[in-house]
């Protein structure tokens, strides 16, 4: 469900007025001026433009273009969220129209994001542009925990559900909530740069449909959602037989202490880190929790690639800051030799090194799971 | 026992055999006197033993059935043994279809408890019961008002929900099932009886047979069920009857754990509507944006709370309350409807926050307990562009301000916990934000929360402030979303209290636009005021 | 940094002096545990002293490792069973997170406040 419509030179409708009004969203969602911003997408809508590319291939690719250029270190993180605050504004002028004209009233779906997730603009997305083409939405936003939707389910019966997430760490909650949903017979369609290119990682956590983005999820529906009275119940390692070794709940369980013996670690081989102030510590203890959880989720989709794509998008991240790469790698041995034991790990973190030493730094893409 | 020459001629057979094949002697052919399969398994045989296979060798005669067993004489006769199997087979087949109803009754028990939404137990029920029982199934749900929620389903079809007024008194048997009556036998329902809404469309063929059972819920009925059959199917048995029952005795109890879930929930939920906390949004020209976690998942209130209360117009303050009531959950969710409610009482008193602190804690004050509460208040109203506040902490961790530039400022505010003291002393503290400024009001579950990369340590002040000190300019929204997903990250995994947040901001771009300064406004206002 | 572990809860009582109790509480004091502490003081409260009543109830945090709110609201329960057996309050060792919260909350002065005696009353009285 990533809202990511593709580059836009390759839509054949993109005419000189909607990269426009793109470009004109943009300047007034990087200036954080609201107004401007739901000027720009009523006044494009009274042109004529329709509401889906409007929602889609305007406000959709500006936010993705936030991202990009957050990447780059052209804007802030804080100015990411202002630009993001700014562009659910511009949505909600947007919504509230009602199914677009000739959409026959279809079923009630529920749209909710991952818990954990904070990039709820793609989920919002799909929920208008579902309701555009008739559907009832129950948007539940981000940071939905799992009893929430599985009360809420009980209570609306939809369809589907729509499950939305744009950061692989949280591919392990999402399996849960996934599994939860079809234990209650409810099918679920993933979607969101989380769930890997093609969509990989839907189909290995179960998930009974993928979409690629918010026009796809439509499609899909319009298709039909099949299976309505099946109810599957199983548990996390029957889908993932690998989980059976426990790596992946000794490192998620032990990533405080793993953090805190590798930033030792890192002290005693790295002279220069005893300069550091507690910020600079604290700031480097953060990098190593991500490697851990980036290896956490690869351990658990035993899929070297999530580690390895992560870890070039890292290196593209530090280096477009100004940061020397080196730190990575030399994070990535300090680790390998406090997990010695564990295989799998082992060959994630080697796989990762190699991945790492053989990339040349180049633009990054606007989040991990987006680039690999 | 009957022996047949090579050729097909009955040689000899004994009085068994003359019982069992009446009228035939010796010397007819084998192929006028028995029934097909067994001339056939005496022609393959004479063909050779490779092409005859031991399955050729059973079948019928008259109404039992035979294993014919072949035993060859030097001279080419064949002598066949019939031996009766009626008996075993019978039995072998009430066992399969036995294990075949038991394994139905197990995929519907394990269907029907994974929902508790009446609608889809419904659904499930009408498809499993054509699938299985009938042709064509009819769940009827007890009356809502005037109308039945009627659910419809033919053998690999749809299934249908529609309600409709019915007359239950027009099925035999239905109304008696409604209230939960032992079934009427399915011999005393005469198909012609059954009027046209009992029948769904679809349904294929005059009707041949129908059973009408209740589906018993616990203690009350969850409706009835009615299972149809067509006309060129043969009529249900009794066998078929008592599995009907089974089948609805399990259907109602998963129905009825459904309906009862389903009105809890809506309790549970009227109730609730009035704990949750509020959406805000801009006020008089001020932006308001609020963000609530409770501390449990699988809780949606706890006891943290907050409320923006308009003033009565632009040039009147608006009134803003953040608080913290000790505990957590449902418990504590219940005493910040209290405090909301009382503040809101106490609403025309907010020129004076001390005042109005004392007034709530005495209303608050209860021998039982020394539950407290600890609050924020925030007056706030917007002049020339600059919103201007005066705050007032009741033992409540201090406002911060963050300036345009990133300068943090704590707000110097203190004043006592309410509800557990016999009386309370506040101070209150003004101050101006400038567009692009926001105060931001927190509960303590945002520096207390415990995580970080290392584990175990708390987000504290120093984090918050620094949060902040980056969100100079940026919309309340943002703030308050930057805030909380920072504290959320820092959590993990972890367990945490109650966080919440309130930021009140002046806006940054919509002064421009605003006529006399205090109008409020919204983008579309805007929009279609810019066009006009 | 400071990295705080959940400490495991624990309260004993001690006769410190013929009119006092000393109560020393250790681990975290919250939602789990702040009941058992106003059991285990309104229970001793309650019991004869061997000077006959208390006068002094001195809660000794040295061993304290976290207090929450509803700690707090235990004190503040604990200060209304000592005031109602004319007893003062002693709040001992306290560590820096007791005190900002006592700060921010301005409860100090109201837990820690002396009784007054019946004979404080008649001698008030007398002057």
């Amino acid at each position: 469900m990533t809202a990511a419509p593709p580059a836009p030179r390759t839509r054949p409708e993109d005419g000189p007025q909607l990269s426009s009004v793109r470009e004109r969203l943009w300047e007034a969602v990087l200036d954080g001026d609201e107004y401007a911003a739901v000027d720009v997408v009523l006044g494009a809508r009274d042109a004529g433009l329709d509401e889906e590319t409007l929602l889609l291939d305007v406000i959709g690719a500006v936010q993705q273009r936030v991202g990009v250029e957050w990447a780059a270190d052209r804007i802030s993180v804080a100015q990411e969220h202002a630009t993001t605050a700014i562009n659910e504004r511009a949505v909600a002028a947007l919504s509230g129209a009602g199914r677009r004209p000739g959409a026959r009233p279809r079923g009630r779906v529920t749209v909710t994001c991952v818990d954990g997730e904070w990039h709820a603009l793609p989920a919002r997305l799909v929920a208008e542009v579902l309701r555009l083409r008739g559907w009832q939405v129950d948007y539940l936003g981000a940071q939905t925990p799992t009893p929430h939707l599985i009360a809420h389910v009980h209570r609306t019966n939809p369809a589907a559900v729509l499950l939305s997430s744009s950061l692989p760490t949280r591919l392990p909650t999402a399996h849960a909530a996934i599994t939860a949903c079809q234990a209650v017979g409810m099918p679920v369609m993933a979607g969101g740069a989380a769930f890997g290119e093609g969509g990989r990682y839907a189909r290995l956590l179960g998930a009974d449909h993928w979409a690629r983005d918010a026009r796809d999820a439509a499609d899909l529906l319009e298709g039909g959602t099949a299976q309505p009275y099946t109810s599957v119940s199983r548990q996390a390692v029957d889908d993932l037989p690998h989980l059976a070794d426990q790596e992946y709940t000794m490192v998620a369980r032990s990533r405080p202490r793993l953090v805190k013996q590798t930033l030792a670690d890192l002290e005693d081989r790295f002279p220069a880190m005893a300069a550091y102030d507690d910020a600079q510590r604290e700031r480097t203890a953060e990098d190593i929790a991500h490697i851990v959880d980036f290896l956490a989720a690869a351990l658990y989709v035993d899929d070297a690639r999530l580690f390895a794509g992560f870890l070039t998008w890292t290196a593209d991240i530090l280096a477009a800051r100004g940061v020397p790469v080196h730190s990575l790698a030399l994070g990535l041995d300090v680790l390998s030799r406090q997990l010695h034991d564990f295989p799998r790990s082992s060959s994630l973190l080697e796989q990762g090194a190699s991945a790492l030493a053989g990339h040349r730094p180049g633009s990054p893409a606007a989040g991990p799971g987006s680039g690999a | 026992m009957l022996v047949v020459d090579r050729d097909g001629g009955i040689v000899d057979l004994n009085d068994v055999a003359r019982t069992l094949l009446p009228g035939v002697a010796r010397g007819d052919r084998l192929h006028d006197a028995v029934p097909g399969w067994l001339t056939e398994a005496h022609r393959l045989l004479a063909r050779g033993p490779q092409e005859s296979a031991p399955g050729h060798r059973s079948g019928s005669l008259g109404d039992r059935v035979f294993d014919a067993h072949p035993t060859a004489s030097d001279d080419g006769d064949v002598v066949w043994w019939l031996v009766d199997d009626t008996d075993r087979r019978l039995a072998r087949e009430a066992l399969r279809s036995e294990q075949e109803r038991t394994g139905i009754l197990a995929e519907v028990s394990s269907a029907l408890l994974s929902s508790l939404n009446v609608t889809r137990c419904m659904e499930l029920t009408a498809h499993m019961a054509a699938d299985h029982l009938a042709d064509a199934a009819v769940v009827i749900a007890p009356a809502q008002g005037r109308r039945h929620p009627l659910t419809y389903a033919c053998k690999d079809g749809a299934v249908l929900q529609a309600n409709r007024v019915i007359d239950p008194a027009t099925v035999p048997g239905l109304a008696e099932a409604l209230r939960g009556f032992p079934p009427v036998p399915t011999r005393w329902i005469n198909p012609d009886d059954i009027p046209p809404w009992a029948v769904p469309a679809g349904f294929a063929g005059p009707l041949g047979s129908v059973i009408v059972t209740p589906l018993p819920g616990h203690g009350v009925p969850a409706g009835a069920l009615m299972l149809l059959r067509s006309s060129t199917e043969r009529a249900f048995s009794e066998g078929e009857e008592i599995f009907a029952r089974l089948f609805a005795a399990r259907a109602g109890a998963a129905l009825s754990a459904a309906r009862m879930y389903a009105e809890q929930a809506d309790i549970t939920a009227t109730l609730m509507r009035e704990l949750l906390p509020p959406t805000l949004t801009q006020v008089h020209g001020v932006e308001y944006a609020g963000s609530y976690r409770p501390a449990r998942d699988n809780e949606r209130v706890g006891g943290d709370f907050y409320d923006v209360h308009p003033g009565t117009d632009p040039s009147h303050e608006s009134l803003v309350v953040l608080g913290d009531v000790a505990g957590k959950g449902l418990e504590a969710a219940v005493l910040t409807g209290k405090i909301r409610n009382t503040l809101h009482a106490l609403l025309p008193l907010a020129g004076d926050h001390e005042q109005m602190l004392n007034l709530l804690n005495s209303a608050l004050l209860t021998s039982h307990h020394t539950r407290f509460a600890t609050l924020v208040l925030a007056s706030a109203l917007r002049r020339a562009g600059r919103v201007h506040l005066r705050l007032t902490s009741a033992g409540h961790p201090p406002p911060l301000v963050v300036r345009r530039n990133g300068t943090v400022e704590e707000v110097a505010t203190r004043g006592t916990l309410v509800g557990a003291m016999p009386s309370v002393i506040a101070e209150t503290t003004e101050t101006v934000l400038a567009p692009g400024e926001t105060c931001l009001l927190y509960t303590d579950g945002i520096t207390e929360a415990r995580g970080g990369p290392m584990g175990g340590e708390l987000f504290g002040d120093r984090r918050l402030r620094q949060a902040l000190s980056e969100c100079g300019g940026l919309p309340a929204e943002a703030v308050v979303e930057r805030v909380q997903m920072l504290a959320a990250q820092w959590i993990g995994g972890g367990r945490h209290d109650d966080m919440a947040t309130v930021a009140v901001s002046a806006p940054k771009s919509g002064a421009l636009r605003v006529v006399n300064g205090d109008v409020p406004i919204d983008g579309s206002e805007i929009w279609h005021r810019r066009k006009g | 940094m400071t990295t705080l572990s959940p400490g495991p809860f624990d309260v004993t009582v001690v006769e410190s002096a013929p009119t006092a109790l000393t109560v020393h509480v250790s681990g975290d004091l919250d939602y789990d545990t702040s009941e058992e502490l106003v059991e285990l003081v309104t229970r001793h409260l309650t019991r004869v002293g061997p000077a006959g009543e208390w006068e002094d109830l001195r809660l000794d945090f040295a061993e304290l490792t976290w207090l929450d709110s509803m700690g707090l609201s235990a004190l503040l329960m604990i200060r209304r069973r000592t005031g109602a057996a004319r007893v003062t309050l002693h709040l001992d060792n306290r560590p820096d997170f007791l005190d900002r919260m006592l700060d921010v909350t301005n409860t100090y002065d109201h837990l820690t406040e002396a009784a007054r005696r019946q004979d404080d009353v008649s001698e008030a009285g007398a002057n």
